[in-house]
């Protein structure tokens, strides 16, 4: 029997996110030319980025149609009111050095990520992730690193929009024991240092945890270390680069260290759904919960340029997986309001539908209150004081100054 | 950058940093009750002030909630400014001679630091005598020591600590479990506490005492009166420290070959004795010559500011080689410490304490020497070597005024048991560089220590008893 998502946001992004949409609109189909996919604004004001060029979506039983002034998606039993999300002003900008900003600064609803360089030397040893096909492969761009003023421009156009409250840097792995740290050093000390944001960081775990610590000194106020893959064997078998340079067991030794270090709700690695059976996602979701992590599911999609071909789950096996991660991330008290808006990931706070619908429709004043401007500088203020207050200097023993 | 996270929860550590402004605000509050409530019988305006800057003083040094010298800054300010002393005699009293021989020694230290002299020193003596686990543990042990009798022993322990590091690891010693270990890092900071109190060289709070003394009495004690006095009391430490060391950490390695070839290799990489370390060292033996020779009659001071200045003429050190090892904020904490020991001397504050307080309970000299050096031994591990004396020499001297007592003898009480600190790793930082090794913990330091701390004390007293008569310095009844 056919099941109907449209009444329930919730189910109805990870729905969309599955099985694309087609579009039947000539503006949303020139929104999307170029893009990963089309940025709509579901009910409930949930974000979605629903894929509309890849050959599945040929199939896919929604539309997104014209209606009166706005748009809705129809599944061809129902329909339900959507708007269109309008592309980041800053998009159409370049930075001085004429690079487009939008090469710099992807948009992903409450962060901006940003990626200096997409260097990943798995790519160069040839012991890649199997599945990967996002932003890091280095053949033919090694030298395209962008400049710390090249980011913190495109960071000052984000902000000035108010497309995003967080910049999310990440890095692709690179050999060294800081896991990447080094290299994003000068952009979040730069960034920092010239405005008052959050700052979210990507890297491969480091070898030792004083560098998780130096992360959160520097001014971070995330971190991720995406473990992607909870089963063991499959791990080995899709992340080969990290299990042999990194090991399974230092992601879930550095996410255990960083939830120590960073505040609730601000440490989170993703799992991949779909590239292991649902119940090993579900370990992997107790684990990291209980370890104080919050596990963010994106949702494997096979591309049609990477060898690795997995067939999807689909809605019906998913949903239960989403169910569980946000009971668990409740019964471990993990703040997870940090991981909010982001059209390429169902968040826990989206899921919260799927359990309770009553709870699900209301944002509570707290959580309006951080999606607005003053909210994000309170945010930021509060997280500066926290790092202010946590991070000591450690001095050398045999400083004996004022010692005699 | 090295960092450190407070994982507390974040109420506690908001609650902690509070308390901070309260405590000072607080200290503020008292300070200015104490200054403005009427004076006791017998107690003059200035001597009332002088007090209540001692006392704050004495909190902030035991807190350490300002560096030391700071608090120090903070005395200069408030004796001329609560008219204890006048502006030109609270500023006259940092040109205390022994601030200027402080100054010299660590100069001289740097000196035989930097030309590499003391690292050739200590590798030859562990390369030669050191051919067995327990000769190496010896030769370590005794190195520190007899190295802090012509340095500051924070100087020989960071001096000897990366090597000793280097050697525990050629020896696969595993930190916190090796026996060894433990007794070579133990071997390190006794060492250095040990050999420290030996001679005015060994820290700054010698020189420091012997200022107060000075300056309140006018007595002085000689570089050699004072190394004569105190150092039997060094040698049996020494062998009674070696000795408790074997007993609570027997040695559990079968040789210590590879730490021969560290340290062989180390010397190869030092090449041939410079120029520079021949003339250092000449210079440094004829400064120890002076000090012992004409150490009354120059002052320590002149000797070791000349050699200094001899250093610079012959172009053996340059002022951008020695800057780093000259401790600056020592320099102003000993300048402060004078000066406020002589504005309760001037003022009145200290022969008030003394009659109106100290004087009921004291009884015989003896009693009051041996009282005075346990609190000073205890009080040492709390609180830095030279706030201890700052604090406590000022009232002593009075007391030793009072009951008739050499004043110089009651120097010693605090000098030497200020520098005995065994106890704690934050007592001194030999003891903090041991720990900080991963090789002993501060329950093993606490463990062995305390049994010195009582032995030390034991064992001065009875010195003080029996041996000082003997060469001389006034008898205890």
């Amino acid at each position: 029997m056919k099941k109907n998502y449209l009444d329930n946001p919730g189910s109805l992004k990870i729905d969309l996110m599955l099985r694309g949409t087609r579009i039947d609109d000539p503006v949303v189909k020139a929104w999307a030319c170029g893009a990963s996919g089309v940025d709509i604004m579901l009910p409930q004001n949930t974000l979605v980025n629903i894929p509309c060029s890849e050959m599945f979506t040929e199939e896919s039983p929604y539309v997104i149609k014209k209606s009166g002034d706005g748009y809705i998606i129809t599944d061809g039993t129902g329909t339900v009111p959507v708007s269109l999300v309008p592309k980041p002003k800053y998009y159409s900008l370049k930075t001085s050095t004429g690079v487009p900003f939008s090469k710099i600064g992807v948009f992903h609803g409450s962060y901006t990520v940003i990626t200096p360089s997409p260097r990943c030397d798995f790519f160069n040893r040839g012991i890649e992730c199997r599945y990967c096909a996002g932003n890091f492969d280095v053949r033919g761009v090694e030298n395209q690193v962008y400049s710390v003023e090249e980011v913190l421009e495109t960071v000052a156009a984000v902000l000035k929009e108010g497309a995003s409250g967080i910049i999310y840097l990440s890095t692709g792995f690179s050999p060294g024991p800081d896991g990447g740290i080094e290299f994003l050093k000068p952009y979040i000390k730069a960034i920092k240092k010239r405005h008052n944001c959050l700052v979210a960081v990507e890297t491969l775990p480091p070898k030792e945890d004083r560098w998780i610590d130096e992360t959160y000194a520097l001014g971070a106020d995330s971190v991720l270390y995406n473990l992607e893959i909870f089963d063991k064997e499959l791990f080995e078998f899709l992340c080969p680069g990290r299990e042999k340079l990194i090991g399974r067991k230092r992601y879930m030794d550095a996410l255990e260290h960083a939830a120590k270090i960073f505040p609730n709700g601000t440490v989170a690695s993703h799992l991949i759904v779909g590239l292991e059976p649902p119940g090993s996602t579900c370990m992997g979701i107790d684990f990291l919960t209980g370890i104080g992590v919050v596990p963010i599911l994106p949702i494997y999609r096979p591309s049609t340029d990477r060898a690795l071909r997995i067939g999807p789950l689909t809605t019906e096996i998913i949903i239960p997986v989403y169910k569980h991660l946000y009971k668990k991330v409740k019964i471990n008290k993990i703040n997870f309001k940090w991981v909010r808006d982001l059209s390429m990931v169902t968040t826990p706070l989206e899921v919260r539908a799927l359990v309770d619908v009553n709870e699900g429709a209301k944002n509570s004043i707290i959580e309006n209150f951080y999606k607005s401007k003053i909210g994000l500088k309170t945010a930021w203020g509060l997280s500066t004081l926290r790092r202010k207050l946590r991070v000591k200097d450690s001095r050398d023993p045999s400083d004996s100054s004022g010692r005699e | 950058m090295s960092v450190e996270i407070d994982t507390r929860p974040i109420w506690i550590i908001l609650a902690l940093k509070s308390l901070r402004p309260l405590f000072f605000l607080l200290l503020a509050v008292l300070f200015w009750y104490f200054i403005n409530m009427p004076s006791p019988a017998g107690l003059t305006p200035a001597g009332q002030n002088a007090i209540a800057v001692f006392l704050l003083c004495l909190v902030l040094w035991v807190s350490n909630a300002v560096p030391l010298a700071i608090t120090s800054i903070f005395a200069i300010v408030l004796v001329p400014l609560l008219g204890i002393l006048t502006k030109k005699e609270t500023y006259a009293l940092f040109g205390n001679e022994a601030v200027f021989f402080i100054l010299g020694a660590f100069i001289l230290a740097g000196a035989v630091m930097h030309s590499g002299l003391s690292n050739r020193i200590a590798l030859n003596i562990i390369g030669k005598f050191g051919g067995s686990p327990r000769r190496l543990l010896l030769s370590v042990f005794l190195l520190a020591a007899v190295l802090s009798f012509f340095m500051s022993e924070h100087a020989v322990a960071a001096m000897l600590f990366p090597m000793l590091l280097e050697l525990s690891k050629s020896l696969k010693l595993r930190p916190g479990r090796s026996n060894y270990g433990k007794f070579l890092f133990l071997a390190l900071a006794w060492g250095c506490v040990i050999g420290g109190v030996a001679t005015f060289l060994g820290g700054a709070r010698v020189p420091l005492a012997m200022g107060i003394l000075k300056e309140t009495t006018g007595a002085t004690i000689g570089f050699l009166e004072y190394t004569v006095a105190v150092l039997p009391l060094v040698v049996i430490l020494l062998a009674v420290g070696f000795a408790l060391l074997m007993i609570l950490y027997p040695i559990d390695v079968a040789g210590v070959e590879n730490a021969g070839e560290v340290v062989e290799k180390r010397l190869k990489g030092l090449g041939k004795m410079s120029f520079g370390e021949y003339s250092v060292g000449i210079i440094l033996l004829l400064t120890i010559i002076g000090w012992i020779s004409m150490g009354r009659t120059l002052g320590l001071a002149a000797v070791a500011l000349s050699s200094v200045v001899v250093l610079f003429v012959l172009g053996i050190v340059r002022w951008k080689d020695i800057e780093e090892y000259v401790n600056w904020g020592i320099i102003l904490m000993y300048g402060g410490a004078i000066i406020l020991g002589s504005a309760l001397d001037k003022s009145g504050a200290a022969a008030w304490i003394i009659n109106g307080v100290i004087g009921r309970w004291s009884g015989s000299p003896w009693t009051v020497f041996a009282i005075v050096s346990l609190l000073t031994i205890f009080l040492t591990e709390a609180m830095s070597h030279a706030a201890v004396i700052a604090v406590l020499l000022p009232v002593v001297i009075g007391i030793s005024g009072k009951m008739s007592v050499d004043p110089s003898i009651m120097t010693y009480s605090v000098a030497t048991p200020a520098g005995l600190a065994f106890i704690l790793p934050m007592s001194t930082p030999a003891n903090a560089l041991a720990v900080s090794s991963n090789y002993i913990t501060v329950r093993d330091m606490a463990k062995g220590g305390l049994i010195m701390v009582i032995v030390s004390w034991v064992l001065f007293n009875l010195m003080a008893a029996f041996y000082w008569p003997l060469i001389g310095i006034g008898r205890l009844r």
